[in-house]
């Protein structure tokens, strides 16, 4: 096989890991959510240990990015895949860890009893960070801009969500105890950031197409 | 004599060259019958008699071909079979060469290959189970893959070999989700039923129990109130439970046209009750007259009762519980809805609240005072008519349940109030 040819094999090899590693992110957030909402703290603690899977995973991604980098000194827009696969993983692994602060959080938790209001509102924080991670993950393997640019939409909603959990906690923090409300805002939190996670990865892949870097100010 | 050698030369001379010329051609003709003959034996499957002449042996090879061709579709036919077969199975089949390569996947198979999401870890579990079984070792793994839709997947993987050496892996998916869930809704049935039945019965014993040795008149007064209570509960499930078994038994329906409006008016006026008890208003939007589905009209309103007897249990005092009806000609179906702005369902017991004594908060719904049969019963009359029940529903938001039937005729409508 010469070079190029190499090189094009290894980055199709590479965007069907970064889809793999997604994938495992996807599949954590509605498992946090539902040991969340059922107060189930095994499941928390098996998302908590998937984590190391992932970790590796993106770890070997990386460094097959710097060996192809190495090897062929691509330009362009081999090049701009390269790097928006390298920054695409952090995003994704960032996520990852943000559903195992979900995770720990729960486990912090002292009643995981929680108002019908707060479930309600945590299980679609749950579902629209779900929804923005697969939408971005199709954008990027898909190579569409447009489902890209949706991503914004998306998160408006979930940031939506994010103010009405953090007045359910507010109300619900009236009856129970400080700790635990502190807990379950810094979970809404990380359900917020997971989609802003979503929505920087939808940014790479505008790039990647476009060529064009993020203006600065849309980065959340 | 130089004219006699002349001419014995010169006849000699094209003798010699013919004979040459002869020998020449007659071994060349037999290397190609020896090639022929070769040729013949490796395609046919057995030895063929050595032929001496040229052309026997060219029908002989022309026979072999014959035969190869037709085994050779054979051997097409059965491998299109094979993979016909494999295409019908209902689990995903993955063939992977001894080198780790897939060589087949059949149709259910191929969805995750190249997925994204959720099922690409499906291929990654491919991935890693034939690379066990390549080293000869089987391998499986359960996969629970959240998506929407959820799903249990059960991979196994195989290794394959002709007697001697690894020849590849077989990996075969298999969906157990449904047969997870039924297996769930038997194995809850049994232990909620004993349970059902046997707390209220056990309460009576021990209450009557503590009586026999009482002699304290105002103790032995809250005892009796207690085992009155039981009593009524006890009656409650056994009354739910036969109801259930005569809807159940139910071929003999009667599909005679029902007004809707009379089946809400007879379920509303059964729950007003609860309601103000519970000090929720009660809004009926009355639909129009003639509006008319076909089945048995006790039927529909217990069930539309037990629908509203919910929702009033599950919302806050001071809430409203609405129900109305809406047609859809072009389905011919309509729709009775009810809905509330209660506590609202999980998403997780969603599709269970319908199973007999299925509860999503014990605790909680042992103070309703409900037997755990209410939408159970919803669900039967919704079959027997041939409709079915469906519901959204968002905690901390309400929920809203929806009973569809066929339309009936409204001009063939029993419009008078009966019983």
């Amino acid at each position: 096989m010469d070079q190029r040819s190499w090189f094009h094999a290894e980055l199709e090899d590479i965007t069907r890991e970064i889809v793999l590693l997604a994938a495992h992110v996807t599949e954590a957030i509605p498992a946090a959510t539902e040991a969340l909402l059922t107060g189930d703290l095994d499941a928390a603690q098996r998302v908590i240990d998937h984590d190391d899977v992932l970790d590796d995973l993106a770890l070997d991604i990386e460094e097959r990015c710097y060996r192809a980098l190495a090897r062929q000194q691509p330009v362009a827009s081999d090049l701009r895949a390269l790097m928006t696969a390298i920054r695409m993983v952090a995003e994704i692994e960032r996520s990852g860890d943000l559903v195992v602060n979900i995770c720990k959080a729960l486990c912090a938790l002292r009643a995981p009893d929680l108002s019908p209001e707060i479930r309600g509102v945590l299980q679609q924080m749950g579902e629209q960070a779900v929804g923005l991670h697969r939408t971005c993950m199709d954008a990027y393997a898909d190579g569409d801009v447009t489902l890209a640019r949706s991503l914004d939409l998306l998160d408006d909603e979930l940031d939506r969500l994010h103010a009405d959990f953090l007045e359910a906690v507010v109300r619900w923090g009236e009856d129970g105890s400080v700790r635990d409300a502190i807990q379950l805002a810094l979970i809404g939190r990380y359900y917020e950031r997971i989609g802003d996670h979503a929505v920087n990865i939808g940014e790479r892949v505008r790039y990647l197409i476009e060529g064009e870097l993020p203006v600065h100010g849309s980065l959340s | 004599m130089s004219r006699t050698a002349a001419v014995i030369l010169a006849a000699a001379v094209p003798t010699a060259v013919l004979l040459l010329v002869l020998l020449v051609s007659w071994r060349a003709r037999r290397r190609t019958r020896q090639r022929l003959h070769a040729a013949t034996t490796r395609l046919a499957s057995g030895t063929v008699p050595e032929s001496p002449r040229l052309e026997p042996a060219l029908a002989e090879l022309e026979r072999a071909v014959d035969q190869a061709v037709s085994r050779g579709g054979d051997a097409n036919a059965s491998e299109t079979r094979l993979a016909k077969a494999l295409e019908a199975i209902h689990d995903g089949v993955v063939l992977l060469d001894d080198a780790g390569d897939i060589v087949f996947t059949n149709a259910r198979a191929a969805t995750f290959l190249g997925a994204r999401h959720g099922e690409a870890l499906v291929e990654s579990a491919i991935d890693e189970l034939a690379r066990t079984a390549l080293t000869g070792e089987p391998a499986t793994q359960t996969l629970e893959l959240f998506g929407p839709p959820r799903r249990t997947l059960v991979l196994s993987a195989d290794p394959l070999d002709d007697g001697h050496r690894n020849t590849g892996a077989l990996v075969v998916i298999e969906d157990v989700t449904e047969r997870r869930r039924v297996d769930a809704v038997r194995r809850d049935f049994v232990a909620n039923i004993s349970h059902e039945l046997k707390t209220p019965v056990g309460g009576l014993g021990v209450l009557a129990e503590t009586i026999v040795d009482e002699d304290d008149l105002g103790v032995i007064r809250r005892l009796a109130a207690r085992i009155h209570h039981e009593a009524m509960r006890a009656s409650r499930t056994i009354d739910d439970l036969l109801e259930l078994s005569r809807i159940e038994a139910g071929d003999s329906t009667p599909r005679e046209p029902v007004a809707v409006h009379l089946v809400l008016a007879e379920a509303v006026e059964r729950a007003a009750g609860a309601a103000e008890h519970r000090g929720i208003a009660l809004d009926l939007r009355e639909p129009p007259h003639d509006l008319v589905v076909r089945g048995d009209r006790r039927q529909l309103s217990s069930a539309i009762f037990n629908l509203l007897d919910n929702a009033i249990k599950y919302s806050q005092p001071g809430s409203t519980v609405r129900v109305g009806a809406t047609a859809d000609p072009a389905a011919g179906t309509a729709a009775l809805v009810v809905g509330d702005d209660g506590i609202g369902i999980p998403r997780r017991d969603l599709e269970r609240i319908f199973e007999r004594f299925y509860r999503v908060d014990r605790a909680r719904s042992r103070d309703t005072g409900g037997t755990g049969l209410g939408l159970a019963i919803v669900r039967h009359v919704a079959s027997n008519h041939g409709g079915e029940i469906s519901v959204e529903s968002r905690e901390g938001e309400g929920s809203t349940f929806t009973l569809t039937l066929p339309l009936g005729d409204p001009r063939r409508t029993v419009t008078t109030q009966e019983d």
